[in-house]
């Protein structure tokens, strides 16, 4: 170096401390930025750093099952397991792959695809038994994970489905029973906060809590398994036998309005409620998803139709109870009526002559009613129609209840009380002439049909008897009594004797009725019975529609009643009249 | 050279090197692992190239300590001369990373000359300033200054802003130690403001940032300063522990680099970081020791230029974590990911080690 360098200088020094001095005022103001950020902020921070970390799992509580009166079980859960991979936790892939191949029966290729896959978490298969699950787990290897959930399952397929009902991908209740008693039978589901990283996987072992899930209550409803299945079976032979539509069952206690059976054949399977029973190809998702509406209908509930002559027991309870008719009146019947300018047919032309209110009822004469009603009056007729409930949904426990298509009544001349009074120009659902007729045969109280009888705890306790609304005083006790005499009859001696069972007083009517548009010549043929007469427990109603060959109501439907009470009966404890005293 | 007294290195500061590295190491482990691990499935990727840089700066400090600095300073315009050189190479040859094009690929080895400039105007500055003719509070002796900080300022700030700021702050240090004067600073420091001002009105994306600052909640681009204040809040007093922090798990992005002090906070809390602050307030205590024994000037800004470096790096990258400052990209001396970075700042406190080996 052969320069001589210049001086460090005293004031080089000072200036030197004087920057030293400013940086350590600088730190020391950071630090007191970090005091204030860690100590007073710290609170706000953390918290919503936690929110960032923590995921919270699901644990799908079970869902509660559904038992029949019997305890026998309609809907239950079936624990299933997903296996997933991760990649990155895999410590020895050959072994994972000859487990996944002998276990789940996949092929190696794709196993090795997804043990090979790095992606945070692989699905290898779902739907997997519990058992296979398991026997995974015990393997205990690293990287391999099960899952459990639940899957809904119907141990009984297709019976009773459009009551009890299906549920979706969530196990929500979609139609039926499933979703009518969503709340009961959901249940609580559980969850397991984790802690992961800003890909959102789970990192191990810290701060894992757990919230256990709840299971859903059991519900325990009025149908039972074996009648739903013997009815089932009959609807089955009568749609085969008549090449019908379809064919709807009910059979109900008209005493508590509790439902023994609801069958609309042809049922589909409730274990695959989404496949159709025709051929979808071609058709768009639209199209699709209609037809499968259409197919989880309960026509008992979620149809209006004509009742037909089966109404008669309503325009004959109002006449009776208002006195404008007696068992006794005279009648006579030229095979039609005039009203006003138009001639109403009686179903026989040629007439039935001379006959009593009783005979006219056996011979469901239409001119009889007609005048029944038309004495009545509009005004009269629409009371009645209105205070036996008719205007009003039934409140059954199933969801999507049909409403009352009906005139108004100022619209309501006295052709159209004339075709009112049997049973025309107007719809009800089944679920509600059923409820009706309850009424005017069970002494005149208004009962609320409903399937679902108790809630149950998972050891079969009574948590909760559910009660429906009653209503007293619908009919009088002594009208009620003539119409289940005048009933009885018309099995006995009248349109109805197919229904007629030796030792059994059964009493009923019959209905065949023409569906809109008349030309095109279809009908919906029923029949509604209930026994025993005096005191009735059981009522059915059976509606076979657009049967091909003879479609009257007493011909076809009569002795499905018949073959079903036959056996029913007996079953139920209802003693057979040779039996008694 | 002054062969009638031998005296030692400070044992202070070669002490603070040493732990402020190995504390590095294990903070940057612990930072690193998760993205080394997802990245690279190997947790130790970041550390075991920061330990092989730091290995090899370990060597090259203790041969620069050995060495007199004056050769060196000698040496320093040709430093300078290979830094321009470097730094324009860059501009051309560089390999990018995160849309910055910073780096200079050589097989297996990168590095990053923004790193080197720094060192290069630490020993430049100081060789202009003692072959400048004339009183040093003249305009001339500042602006020579000035004018030969520009051009390498200018070249590493077309693609590195906050390392450019670095080395104008080095310069601003060297000056205002080196000019007898105070009152001129007042208007230096006006002036500067100002600048800073106007420079931040010219580009609308400068205001966003600090309007970034004022309120990160609000913006999208304050995820990464919020992140930084999530971990520091949930630090709390004394840390969830060394490796237990979460916020490193992609929450905090590329928690090795810049955020690396937010990781500090969380894992150490705020004890732990003001433990890493006093080591700071060490190192920078002893060089300005170092700098105000120097013999000659040259060694005195060599040193009071080191002493600038460090302490601006810190305290700026602290501001910038602790969301005290603007966002702006600087790293934590010694403990950030960066092997040009750690390897010239070791080779810095070799110089600082040189020069404190002839004070008085």
């Amino acid at each position: 170096m052969g320069y001589s360098m210049r001086k460090n200088k005293t004031y080089h020094r000072k200036k030197t401390v004087l920057l030293w001095v400013l940086c350590m005022g600088m730190m020391v103001g950071l630090a007191g930025r970090l005091v204030y950020l860690c100590v007073f902020r710290s609170v706000y921070y953390s918290e919503k750093a936690d929110d960032l970390h923590e995921r919270e799992r699901g644990i799908k509580a079970a869902r509660g099952r559904i038992l029949d009166a019997n305890g026998e079980v309609l809907a239950a859960n079936r624990t299933v397991c997903t296996i997933s991979v991760i990649h990155s936790q895999i410590e020895e892939p050959e072994a994972v792959i000859a487990m996944l191949v002998k276990e789940l029966g996949i092929s190696e290729e794709t196993a090795r695809k997804r043990v090979e896959k790095r992606s945070s978490i692989e699905r290898v298969k779902t739907n997997v038994d519990k058992k296979t699950g398991d026997t995974i787990r015990s393997y205990g290897y690293a990287g391999v994970k099960v899952d459990e959930d639940f899957k809904r399952y119907y141990p009984k397929g297709k019976l009773a489905s459009r009551v009890i009902g299906f549920t979706g991908g969530d196990n929500q209740g979609i139609i039926g029973l499933e979703v009518e008693y969503e709340e009961i039978l959901k249940g609580i589901n559980g969850k397991i906060l984790t802690t992961t990283d800003a890909r959102g996987i789970e990192q191990n072992g810290i701060g894992e809590s757990r919230q256990e899930p709840v299971a859903g209550r059991d519900l325990k409803v009025s149908l039972d398994v074996n009648i739903q299945a013997y009815c089932q079976q009959a609807a089955e032979k009568a749609m085969a036998e008549k090449q019908a539509d379809s064919v709807s069952i009910l059979l109900m206690n008209p005493q508590n309005g509790e439902i023994y059976a609801c069958v609309n054949v042809p049922e589909f399977d409730l274990n695959d409620p989404f496949t159709l029973q025709q051929d979808t190809t071609g058709l768009s998702e639209k199209e699709i998803q209609d037809l499968l509406n259409q197919m989880w209908r309960n026509a008992c509930i979620n149809d209006t139709y004509e009742p037909g002559s089966t109404f008669k027991i309503i325009t004959m309870s109002a006449g009776l109870s208002e006195g404008v008719v007696s068992p006794n009146d005279s009648f006579f019947c030229p095979g039609y009526k005039i009203v006003e300018d138009r001639r109403i047919h009686c179903h026989k032309r040629t007439g039935h002559g001379a006959e009593n209110f009783v005979q006219g009822a056996q011979n469901s004469c239409n001119p009889v009613f007609i005048e029944v009603g038309l004495r009545l009056g509009v005004e009269k007729f629409c009371d009645y129609f209105r205070n036996f409930g008719l205007m009003e949904k039934t409140g059954i426990d199933l969801p999507g209840e049909a409403s009352t298509i009906m005139h108004k009544e100022e619209n309501i001349g006295e052709v159209e009380l004339a075709t009112m009074a049997f049973g025309q120009s107007f719809q009800i659902t089944p679920i509600r002439l059923a409820a009706t007729v309850s009424a005017l045969v069970n002494g005149g109280k208004m009962v609320t049909p409903h399937v679902a009888t108790d809630v149950l705890d998972e050891e079969g306790n009574v948590v909760k008897h559910l009660n429906f609304p009653e209503k007293e005083g619908v009919l009088s006790e002594e009208t009620s009594r003539t119409v289940r005499e005048i009933l009885e009859s018309v099995v006995s001696e009248g349109s109805g004797k197919n229904a007629y069972l030796e030792g059994y007083s059964i009493g009923g009517k019959t209905a065949t009725s023409q569906t809109l548009p008349r030309s095109a010549n279809r009908y919906i043929s029923s029949f509604l019975g209930f026994t025993p007469a005096e005191h009735p427990t059981v009522l059915g109603l059976c509606i076979i529609r657009n049967p091909q060959g003879v479609y009257y109501g007493g011909t076809i439907c009569a002795p499905v009643i018949r073959d079903i009470f036959s056996n029913v009966l007996p079953y139920l404890g209802i003693g057979h009249n040779s039996q008694e005293t | 050279m002054r062969k009638e007294k031998e005296k030692k290195i400070d044992g202070t500061l070669l002490v603070t090197v040493w732990i402020l590295l190995g504390l590095g190491l294990v903070i940057l482990y612990s930072a690193s692992a998760y993205n080394g691990r997802v990245r690279f499935h190997d947790p130790a990727y970041y550390f075991k190239k920061q330990l092989f840089a730091s290995a090899l700066g370990v060597i090259g400090m203790y041969a620069v300590a050995k060495i007199d600095y004056r050769r060196l300073f000698a040496l320093a315009p040709w430093f300078y001369a290979a830094s321009l050189a470097l730094s324009t190479a860059v501009l051309f040859f560089g390999s990018e990373y995160n849309g910055s094009k910073r780096w200079l690929k050589l097989g297996p080895l990168s590095f990053q000359p923004s790193e080197f400039a720094k060192m290069a105007v630490i020993l430049f500055l100081p060789w202009v300033m003692e072959h400048t003719k004339g009183r040093p509070d003249s305009l001339w002796f500042m602006t020579k200054a000035v004018l030969c900080t520009l051009p390498i300022a200018a070249l590493v700030g077309s693609n590195n802003l906050s390392t450019a700021i670095i080395l104008l702050g080095i310069c601003a240090f060297l000056i205002f130690i080196s000019h007898p004067g105070y009152l001129p600073f007042l208007g230096i420091g006006g002036a500067g403001i100002g600048f800073i001002a106007v420079f931040l009105m010219m580009e609308s994306y400068r205001l966003e940032r600090l309007a970034i600052w004022r309120n990160p909640e609000a913006y999208e681009k304050g995820f990464q300063t919020i992140q930084g204040l999530y971990a520091i809040g949930s630090g709390r007093i004394f840390g969830c522990g060394l490796g237990k922090g979460l916020q490193k798990l992609g929450f905090v992005p590329e928690a090795q680099n810049d955020m690396i002090f937010s990781i500090i906070c969380e894992e150490g809390g705020l004890f732990g970081a003001c433990l890493v602050i006093a080591v700071f307030a060490v190192l920078i205590w002893r060089l300005m020791v170092i700098s105000i024994h120097a013999r000659d000037l040259g060694g005195a800004l060599i040193a009071g230029g080191i002493m600038g470096h460090i302490a601006l790096q810190v305290i700026l990258n602290i501001a910038v974590v602790t969301n005290t400052i603007p966002n702006t990209g600087i790293t934590l001396p010694f403990i950030s990911y960066g092997g040009t970075s750690v390897l010239f700042l070791l080779g810095e406190m070799g110089l600082a080690l040189s020069v404190s080996r002839d004070t008085d």
